[in-house]
């Protein structure tokens, strides 16, 4: 991809810390701002230049979008892609700080993330006696 | 490993209780009570090595599950989709949960055999009770009372250690039989596929996927680091002592005897010449207790894997409505275990074929958990030290031997038989 005629820019120095998407954002957990699971980090959402398209110089490096969840782990292990309606997105926005686990400033309640486990635990578990008993 | 001020001498004994829990459901699980002593009245005492040897790996593994999640705060499962991504972190849990769906429905049957051992009922009939049992301790009963009650009732078995001594054998004879040696009536197959059952049993990934997360669930932190020690030093050496006493047992009744172990009524038989009936009260007490620890174990342990591999809300610390899907899954394994069962299938068949499973699920298991206890993003200062590395490695290796050895084995011998 690097020609002689156009390489790339040099990397910019960056006054924070590296991460590497692959090794510390893929398949991290995902907290909430009370510390609740939310999901696991199935995949990214990255913004940028179309597939098969020249860039050309100058043009601003990609930045990550959303964190991916849902359907889009099925086809990371299985192949394929879903088609971009059907992917359950957590902005980057929402993002607090990523460490051990990818914390978000908001509560993972209302997310689409979370429609699942709403949908159970209004549907079945808190409608069995003592589902909303508190063990502690 | 104990500073001032630690509390009463209750709370440390209770303190244990995690471990204890998790090797009974590792070393006298329903399988396990049987195969050891089908292992002690064919082969007395020459595997005792192989016990020996699987204790020291999940007390090594185990520990340091128990030292990531008690510093990063990160189960066992997160950590092996983190490190193993989702392809081969999805083989994990399809074999992980195969072997929790199964071990829960032989734990289920093995609760309904050890009731009807005590009450003449037929076993079909507590079936629908254990199970709802079982749901109920997991639905409303808090983590920590359900491991005491469960861990200390199990030690109740430690009268199969009693029944040796009042059984009053030859112990020089029976010392003779702890050197590795294959008996004159058996292959050198049928033994190799024994010890590779006994291996796998010591080592099952259940146990440290419930560890690690009973450490989440009872909140430890780097501080407890010393706490996670003692769990595992007293609780894995006495899931091996039990499983080695019953093998014992066996050896000194049943060998001699020529009497081939099939069923749980055979396994108590030496208890009840030893220790008479009072004996025999112990020892269902603690069948009826081990089971169901160990079916508290693997339900608990299916919706662990299943909800760290997703991300989902998990923990008996939360309320059920605030952790939906991992409840609904333990409830569908329930289930399913009933439906298992219904058809008649022998509970202990069951658990014997787990160990194909075990071949792929060990090494997928333990090699992430040896990775990130040396990663300082998740373990600060607490990393492994080189001679745990070592030694991790060392076993690593034995891991992967036994995992290539297992499925060819049990086919060579049809499951040892």
């Amino acid at each position: 991809m690097t020609s002689l005629h156009n390489p790339l820019p040099p990397v910019p120095h960056v006054a924070g810390r590296i991460l590497d998407a692959q090794l510390h954002l893929m398949d991290r957990q995902v907290l909430d701002h009370d510390g609740v699971p939310v999901t696991t980090v199935d995949d990214l959402e990255v913004s940028g230049p179309a597939l098969d398209v020249e860039i050309p110089p100058g043009t601003e490096p990609p930045v990550i979008t959303a964190l991916l969840t849902g359907s889009v782990l099925g086809t990371r292990i299985f192949g394929g892609r879903p088609p971009s309606s059907r992917l359950v997105r957590i902005p980057w926005t929402d993002v607090a700080e990523v460490g051990v686990v990818v914390r978000l400033g908001v509560s993972g309640e209302p997310l689409d993330a979370s429609w699942v486990e709403r949908w159970v635990r209004d549907k079945i578990i808190a409608r069995i006696p003592g589902g909303r008993h508190d063990p502690r | 490993m104990w500073g001032p001020n630690e509390g009463s001498l209750v709370k440390r004994l209770l303190g244990v209780a995690l471990g204890v829990l998790t090797a009974i459901g590792g070393f006298v699980d329903i399988g396990d009570l049987v195969t050891n002593a089908v292992v002690g009245s064919r082969f007395g005492l020459s595997l005792v090595w192989v016990v020996a040897i699987g204790v020291l790996g999940i007390i090594l593994f185990a520990n340091m599950s128990g030292r990531v999640a008690a510093v990063s705060g990160r189960a066992t499962f997160e950590v092996i989709r983190e490190r193993l991504g989702p392809r081969a972190g999805l083989a994990n849990l399809s074999a992980s949960f195969l072997i929790n769906l199964m071990t829960v429905t032989a734990e289920i049957g093995g609760i309904a055999l050890s009731l009807q051992l005590a009450s003449s009922v037929y076993y079909l009939l507590w079936i629908p009770v254990a199970a709802l049992a079982v749901w109920l301790v997991i639905w409303r009963v808090r983590f920590s009372i359900m491991e005491n009650v469960t861990g200390l009732l199990g030690l109740t078995l430690i009268i199969f250690a009693v029944a040796l001594f009042l059984l009053k054998p030859d112990w020089g004879s029976l010392a003779g039989q702890l050197t590795p040696a294959v008996p004159q009536q058996e292959t050198v197959w049928t033994y190799s596929y024994y010890a590779i059952a006994l291996f796998g049993a010591a080592m099952t990934p259940y146990e440290v996927f419930f560890f690690s997360s009973g450490a989440v669930e009872e909140g430890w932190t780097a501080k407890d680091l010393g706490q996670s020690r003692i769990n595992v030093l007293v609780g894995f050496p006495l899931g091996g002592l039990l499983s080695v006493s019953i093998a014992a047992c066996a050896a000194v009744v049943l060998l001699p005897a020529g009497i081939s172990v099939t069923s749980l009524s055979q396994v108590v038989l030496p208890v009840a010449e030893g220790a008479g009936k009072l004996g025999l009260a112990f020892v269902l007490v603690g069948m009826a207790a081990a089971t169901f620890g160990a079916a508290l174990e693997t339900t608990l342990s299916s919706g662990y894997t299943l909800a760290q591999f997703f991300g989902w809300s998990w923990g008996k610390f939360r309320r059920p409505a605030e952790a939906a899907r991992f409840h609904l899954s333990m409830i569908v394994c329930l289930l399913v275990g009933i439906a298992v069962l219904a058809t008649g299938v022998d509970p202990v068949l069951v658990t014997e074929y787990s160990v194909v499973f075990s071949a792929i699920a060990l090494p997928l298991t333990y090699l992430p958990i040896l990775i990130v206890a040396n990663d300082p993003q998740y373990m600060r200062e607490h990393v492994n030290g080189s001679a745990v590395n070592v030694l991790g490695m060392v076993y690593l290796v034995i891991i992967l031997l036994a995992s290539i050895a297992a499925i060819p084995l049990m086919i060579a011998t049809g499951a040892g038989s």
